[in-house]
């Protein structure tokens, strides 16, 4: 026997002056692994053209379909209904702005955090097309590669009691995106030019360690290893500038 | 880096100033519990006999160690104070913001921080009372604790209510700071969660069975 899932969906249109921030209610018989991703499209196509989400890969790769499930920051298209109850609430990410009812901006959100934190190799070298690409330990590469793997659907943002208090927090894929650059070979930065980035409160030291991150993030990036990480090799770094080296 | 835009904007030695209080506010955190574990098996050595807590306690009024201890303990328990209150909403706009958060997420480490700043309000008021209580009335001798505590009923309920609180703000602490410092990676998080519970457990029986020896204490 199909389940009637009930699905509560926040609606409000910031463009459209006659509309309110409101939740609205809708019906969908369960089928066979139905997920989110297919509920929010035969909600949209059978009952509310007007729905606004987000969706592009359905495959968990692009990281557009974050939102609230239940009250968990997840992707939609990662989200199968036969995992939740018959009741499902979904907001939109709160810290990103709101583009309407489930979509949110994420893209401006990250575009400003690359921009905070140079999040590009740092060379002095001029690119030579015709020489041999620069051999690399493999090591190294999986663990760039590891820590790479964000996929920037903004989960962990929404996730953090800080970033949810203070606008300008990094946040976890902004710590982690810093920390990426950090063991790059390639990047010629220095300890105190992460440092610059990286310690204050702004930073890994904004970080309360609530862990939140670590529990939502769809891809299972090591979070909570890196932001401790981070934290010991910048403390370090505070107390030798603090004690004048 | 972002070009300043006022004239006020964060000056390079000031932003160094948060790596360095967060070492502090670790420190003073540690420091803390470890001065409460002791305090607690001093104090609970009544449960071994009266005459053992007298003993230890003389030890430290005689050579001084209490007057001059008490009141750096009282230092830093008001150090710590200032150092973590850096990152706790004072504001209504950020204590709404933080309270929708956590009944949002059901995430059981962001209300344990939740617990832990709440906790510390109280702590921060009842803590300094019983300090005062106790330091302004030398020497500490087992009968006189009990005939406090049994004289007014209020102070047995003032310490069942502190003690509990001060390990459970405690208990979260040392997991907070293993998890956030990195000395507890992913692996170790569950364990350590259950250590820290164990511990707040163990600390809240000796510390309420201390407090039921003084109130049935006869003289």
């Amino acid at each position: 026997m199909a389940r009637n899932l009930k699905f509560n969906i926040f609606r409000y249109n910031p463009q459209d002056p006659e509309s309110t921030p409101h939740m609205e209610t809708f019906s969908l018989e369960e089928t066979d692994s139905l997920t989110l991703f297919i509920a929010l499209n035969r909600i949209r196509e059978e009952q509310d053209p007007s729905l606004q989400f987000d969706f592009c890969c359905r495959a968990g790769i692009c990281g557009s379909c974050g939102m609230v499930i239940n009250g968990r920051p997840g992707l939609a298209c990662h989200t199968k209904t036969k995992d939740l109850p018959d009741e499902i609430t979904l907001l939109p990410l709160p810290v990103f702005q709101l583009v309407g009812d489930l979509s949110v901006d994420t893209g401006s959100w990250f575009r400003e955090l690359y921009d905070t934190v140079e999040s590009w190799i740092h060379t002095s070298k001029t690119f030579d097309p015709n020489a041999q690409e620069e051999r690399m330990e493999d090591a190294v590469a999986e663990a760039i590669y590891e820590l790479d793997r964000c996929i920037e659907c903004g989960c962990c943002i929404a996730a953090c009691g800080t970033a949810r208090m203070r606008p300008d927090f990094l946040g976890a894929a902004g710590i982690n995106k810093v920390g990426r650059f950090l063991i790059d070979p390639r990047d010629e930065r220095t300890e105190q030019d992460y440092y610059e980035i990286l310690g204050t409160d702004m930073g890994i030291f904004g970080c309360m360690g609530l862990l939140a991150c670590e529990d939502v993030c769809p891809k299972h990036m090591p979070l909570q290893n890196q932001l401790g990480f981070l934290r010991r090799k910048m403390g370090i770094t505070a107390l030798k500038n603090f004690f004048g080296k | 880096m972002s070009l300043p835009l006022t004239a006020n904007h964060p000056t390079l030695n000031a932003r160094r100033m948060d790596g360095v209080l967060d070492w502090a506010q670790m420190l003073t955190g540690v420091g803390l519990i470890a001065f409460m574990w002791a305090h607690m098996l001093l104090v609970g050595s009544v449960l071994l006999s009266p005459e053992i807590m007298n003993s230890i306690a003389a030890f430290f009024e005689n050579s001084g160690m209490a007057q001059v201890g008490g009141p750096l303990i009282f230092a830093l328990f008001l150090a710590h104070f200032v150092l973590a209150a850096r990152k706790i909403p004072f504001r209504l706009e950020g204590q709404k913001t933080i309270w929708e958060h956590a009944k949002l997420i059901h995430h059981a480490d962001t209300w344990l921080w939740v617990v832990q700043a709440a906790s510390a309000m109280v702590i921060l008021i009842m803590g300094a009372i019983h300090m005062w209580a106790v330091l302004s009335d030398l020497p500490i001798v087992a009968l006189k604790a009990a005939e406090t505590l049994q004289r007014n009923k209020w102070w047995l309920a003032f310490y069942l209510l502190l003690a509990p609180l001060v390990h459970v703000h405690l208990g979260i602490g040392l997991y907070r700071i293993a998890v956030k410092w990195g000395f507890a990676g992913r692996a170790e998080r569950r364990g350590l969660k259950r250590f820290a519970t164990l511990i707040v457990l163990v600390s809240v029986g000796i510390s309420v069975l201390t407090l039921f020896r003084f109130w049935f204490m006869v003289a």
